[in-house]
């Protein structure tokens, strides 16, 4: 295999050509006769197979600022996409946008609590049952891990189980007339819930049966804030959307006055 | 004719109580609407300055869009 070592010395250039046998040759370019020209031409073209690789810089994709025009490095944006579906915020710190990360992680995990606060807890659940869907879910879900365990617990409730995750309250769908459940979270809801007495179940042994619909007990209970909570954390995960997308294709940005004046000229024209 | 100053910060506030005071929903959807503006203007811009103003200008336009939907249903409410 032929090395090459290129050396500069004295304004000239010498290129020393070593083989595996160890024999090296030597060439000094400002004394090029014919056959030294025709061995380097030999050379570049033996030199250009056996040279290494010319490595490449990595492609970067980086979005524009509409602010100063400088370049955000977006690193890997579908991971920062879904990072920022989990947690609100989470992928635009992993791009190293700290200001940005933090604002929209508080804003948006703040508005999803106060909805449930104003909702006592219970407007995040998961149901498609036909009459009774939960289409709100499907915004809510846009918080990501947050609103999570709703599914598990729905899962969980609607499986052989008939009791949700480890027989928590916690995001647990709403009971429908006569759903079974098992003995022990019946007595979890005669516990938690003060408008649920033992008398609404039938006992049906091993499980229990609920004979009224727990949907109307809260609407009953918590009158239009059952509405506002809901409202409040579907809104938390639609605007996570725009985060997401965001941390995916950065800054949406927004037309400068040249731009307007550009496409004013073209409309006239 | 020129209000004292004191009836010049009441009046308004006066007004605004009342609003509230028959669309209850207002107090609930102010916040909501601040967080909207928020959110659209973060997503806008990337300057924390830029974001700020950004808020501010969206929380105007939004206000003033919802406002006026509020002002027509209200009319039409008044009229039905």
């Amino acid at each position: 295999m032929l090395t090459k070592n290129v050396v500069r010395k004295n304004g000239s250039i010498l290129f020393n050509i070593g083989t595996e046998e160890g024999s090296d040759f030597c060439y000094r370019q400002n004394r090029l006769t014919l056959q030294n020209r025709i061995f380097i031409g030999r050379f570049f073209f033996v030199a250009k197979q056996f040279s290494p690789p010319v490595q490449q810089p990595a492609a970067r994709i980086v979005a524009i600022s509409p602010d100063d025009g400088s370049a955000i490095d977006l690193r890997n944006p579908a991971l920062a996409a879904i990072l920022s579906w989990c947690l609100p915020g989470l992928g635009q710190l992993y791009q190293g946008r700290t200001y940005k990360g933090s604002l929209c992680m508080a804003a948006i995990l703040a508005t999803f609590f106060v909805g449930q606060w104003l909702g006592d807890g219970k407007v995040v659940y998961a149901s498609w049952k036909p009459g009774e869907t939960r289409w709100a879910f499907i915004c809510q879900a846009g918080v990501g891990v947050v609103a999570l365990p709703a599914l598990v617990q729905s899962l969980q409730l609607n499986s052989a189980a008939r009791e949700p995750l480890l027989a928590s309250v916690f995001m647990a769908p709403p009971l429908t007339q006569g759903q079974y459940v098992t003995q022990k979270y019946a007595d979890l809801l005669v516990q938690h819930d003060p408008d649920i007495h033992a008398d609404d179940f039938f006992d049906k042994p091993p499980l229990r049966q609920f004979r009224t619909d727990q949907l109307s007990i809260w609407h009953h209970r918590m009158g239009k804030f059952f509405e506002i909570g809901t409202l409040y954390t579907m809104l938390a995960g639609m605007l996570n959307v725009l985060v997401i997308f965001d941390a995916w294709a950065g800054p949406l940005g927004a037309p400068t006055e040249e731009d307007r004046q550009a496409l004013r000229g073209k409309k006239m024209a | 004719m020129m209000l004292p100053l004191p009836e010049m910060i009441l009046l308004p506030c006066a007004l605004f109580a009342s609003l509230l005071q028959r669309v209850p929903g207002i107090l609930f959807g102010l916040p909501l609407v601040a967080l909207a503006s928020l959110i659209f203007a973060a997503t806008h811009h990337e300057d924390p300055a830029e974001i700020r103003f950004g808020t501010i200008h969206w929380a105007v336009w939004l206000g003033g869009i919802l406002g006026m939907v509020l002002a027509v249903v209200l009319l039409l409410g008044w009229l039905a």
